[in-house]
């Protein structure tokens, strides 16, 4: 009897630790089975739904970096669409402002670079380049500007705000970020489509085409696949780096994470810029596969969306938040006779997982797969005791 | 000089409803420590509730249906608060903070999409109160407007009174201030949580319902307004009601004086929220807790 007892709980503290690795491993075989799928899908998938994957990758890297910064850090943002607006903005307000040109225009702010002039491109009255061309020789190359830095500048604009944001409200309980980043987002949209002469409003910002010599969507796709491998593998390895357990320190006791000596707010402002940037990422991107932009793309309900895929994915892992982001971009598609009641269906769906399913829909089934029953409530002390170690060494 | 008084006349004009909205905000924050992230759709159904009611019943006194909208939503508020947040008051919910955020901010994305997809995206609007506009001397004022900003004047009179007179009001206050000593004087934190919590959404909807044949009223016609409350929640200070009244009269000066100096007057609406996002960082930055806000923030 006692025996027994004694092979019990050995087998059930052996279970645990063999079964920590399983799940990772569970994840991994998740992640390369679903990869090699989505690189051999465009061989079977029309031109259509190609678009509507290339989408559903877009809002999987959204729904990712989301959850890095609300499942594993505990901090809630709304302007996660801004950021990712800001990055598309950004590249789409480039190409429509700047010039490189081979002779100066003498009309409009310029500055050389090397042989080339930067035209800057006035927004109100007439076209400045029109006027200088005039004056120009001839022979004089007009170029737009190479995407490349445009896409670089993106991010890092969307990482500035989230700079600004972050070291402005992350001092504070985790409602006053919700709070101004809810305001900072509709703000923003508000800006973008009230100052129709910069931005051009709803009528429409075009962009420059990342791949001009090909009306084929299957270079897009290949982008985007790649881009949301690679974060989700810098995510995956910043989750499981000191910083990410610092984080989820932070999310299960900030001021206990505070005492051991984690620097709470520099973790917390880190990991805001990270994201912010990832969503820039994905905006720039976006930015330049349709090619228009307008200032609907970051509308709370669009937020609300991509709150919905890493919910009911499972926002404490970041791989079924992106797969419950394919998962319901997909189903949308397939849904799509019932119009505005899809939505309807998946913010119900929304509500339910956060009241009956904390850890989302698809992240316990992916748990199951490998056979592991998670425990929730020794959690706390497992990050808090790693911690502890973490910082003494 | 002229000019000046009726940019006043207009803020505080609009700023009475707002603060009406806001003290609702705060009445929650208050009792159940929980920012209602979907106080702008309460708005917006307030303000579809009066619609329908008045399309239904042919020839009802328009405030009756006001009331009768904003006493459908406080019901459905009640509903949703006894469902999904008393379970987290009950402690059955890991990390509360968390999930209070998230789950208003759901109810408020499943409100907004039921709304787009039972009314459609098209602009409706309730009958006017009173046709016309009234001479204030220096200013006219559409006779709507005006009527809204009185009624809400009254509801804010009434409301203080009940807050502070009444026994129900002191429970209120009560619970705000210390649940465990109220739960020992015998009074129930939890129903004054779903009461506050009515009450909350009540007052958005009755915002909603108040401006409605001024501004018609669209699905996601809750955003603004909800956003200026929260502003206006963190200036006058997090859970303070003197606080949520004269923060929304300031916010409602400032958008009135914003607008109306703003040098290209073509813009200068699109404007008026930026100077509120503007104030939140100042608060942020200067004075966290707000101008009455309990120091702990």
């Amino acid at each position: 009897m006692t025996a027994n007892t004694e092979g019990t709980s050995t087998q059930s503290t052996g279970n645990n630790s063999t079964g920590r690795r399983l799940w990772f491993s569970t994840q991994w075989v998740v992640a390369v089975i679903v990869l090699v799928i989505a690189l051999i899908a465009p061989l079977f998938v029309q031109t259509y739904w190609l678009h509507v994957l290339i989408i559903a990758y877009f809002y999987a890297i959204l729904a990712s970096s989301w959850s890095l910064l609300a499942g594993y850090a505990g901090q809630f943002s709304f302007a996660h669409m801004a950021f990712m607006a800001l990055g598309a903005y950004t590249v789409g307000l480039l190409g429509r402002f700047l010039r490189l040109s081979t002779a100066p225009t003498g009309t409009c702010a310029e500055v050389r670079l090397g042989n080339l002039w930067l035209v800057l491109l006035n927004a109100v009255g007439d076209n400045c380049l029109e006027v200088g061309k005039a004056n120009m020789p001839v022979g004089t190359l007009i170029y737009h500007p190479p995407l490349v830095p445009g896409i670089i500048l993106g991010i890092l604009v969307a990482g500035l705000a989230g700079l600004a944001i972050g070291a402005l409200v992350l001092r504070f309980r985790a409602a006053y970020l919700a709070l101004f980043t809810i305001a900072f987002s509709e703000i923003l949209r508000t800006l973008i489509r009230g100052e129709p002469q910069i931005t051009r409003g709803d009528h429409g910002l075009r962009v420059a085409a990342l791949f001009p010599d090909t009306i084929s969507r299957i270079p897009y796709y290949y982008t985007m696949l790649a881009i949301l491998v690679a974060s989700l593998l810098f995510m995956f390895w910043l989750a499981r780096s000191r910083v990410g357990l610092f984080l989820r320190a932070i999310r299960e006791d900030e001021e206990a994470a505070a005492a051991r000596g984690v620097d709470v707010v520099r973790y917390k402002v880190m990991t805001f810029v990270i994201t912010a940037m990832l969503a820039g990422l994905a905006g720039v991107f976006l930015a330049h596969y349709i090619t228009i932009l307008s200032p609907n793309i970051m509308v709370l309900p669009q937020m609300g969306l991509v709150i919905a895929m890493a919910i009911i994915g499972g926002v404490e892992s970041l791989l079924a938040a992106a797969i419950g982001a394919l998962i319901i971009q997909v189903s949308l598609e397939l849904l799509r006779e019932f119009e505005a009641w899809r939505l309807v269906i998946f913010g119900a769906l929304l509500i339910v997982t956060l009241r009956f399913a904390r850890n989302g829909l698809l992240a316990p089934l992916m748990q199951q797969l490998a056979g592991v029953v998670p425990r929730p409530e020794s959690r706390r002390e497992e990050a808090a005791a790693e911690v502890g170690e973490e910082v003494r060494v | 000089m002229e000019y000046f008084l009726s940019l006043t006349i207009t803020g505080l004009v609009m700023g009475i409803i707002y603060a009406l909205m806001a003290l609702g905000l705060t009445l929650i924050f208050s009792i159940l420590g929980v920012i209602n992230f979907a106080h702008g759709e309460f708005y917006m159904l307030g303000g579809y509730m009066s619609y329908f009611i008045l399309a239904v019943v042919a020839g009802l006194n328009p405030f009756v249906a006001v009331a009768v909208g904003g006493l459908i939503i406080a019901l459905i508020g009640l509903i949703f608060e006894l469902g999904f947040l008393r379970p987290m008051h009950l402690g059955h919910i890991e990390r509360p903070a968390e999930y209070a955020i998230l789950i208003t901010f759901g109810l408020s994305f499943f409100l907004q999409n039921l709304a787009l997809a039972t009314f459609g995206p098209y602009p409706h609007r309730p009958p006017s109160f009173f046709e016309g506009s009234v001479d204030l001397g220096i200013i006219r004022i559409g006779a709507d407007r005006l009527t809204a900003s009185l009624l809400a004047l009254a509801l804010l009179a009434v409301l203080l009174l009940i807050i502070n007179r009444t026994w129900i009001g002191k429970a209120l206050q009560a619970v705000s201030q210390n649940k465990d000593a109220t739960a020992i004087v015998g009074i129930n934190p939890l129903r004054m949580n779903t009461l506050a919590f009515g009450m909350g959404v009540g007052l958005a909807a009755l915002s909603g319902a108040l401006l409605a044949p001024s501004f018609s009223i669209t699905p996601d016609v809750g955003a603004v307004p909800s956003i200026r409350s929260y502003i206006i929640i963190v200036l006058g200070g997090m859970g303070s009601i003197p606080g949520s009244i004269l923060g929304g009269l300031l916010i409602g000066l400032v958008e009135s004086f914003g607008a109306g100096y703003f040098p290209d007057p073509s813009r200068a609406l699109n404007y008026k929220m930026v100077f509120g996002l503007v104030i939140f960082a100042l608060i942020l930055l200067f004075r966290p807790r707000g101008l009455f806000g309990r120091r702990e923030a």
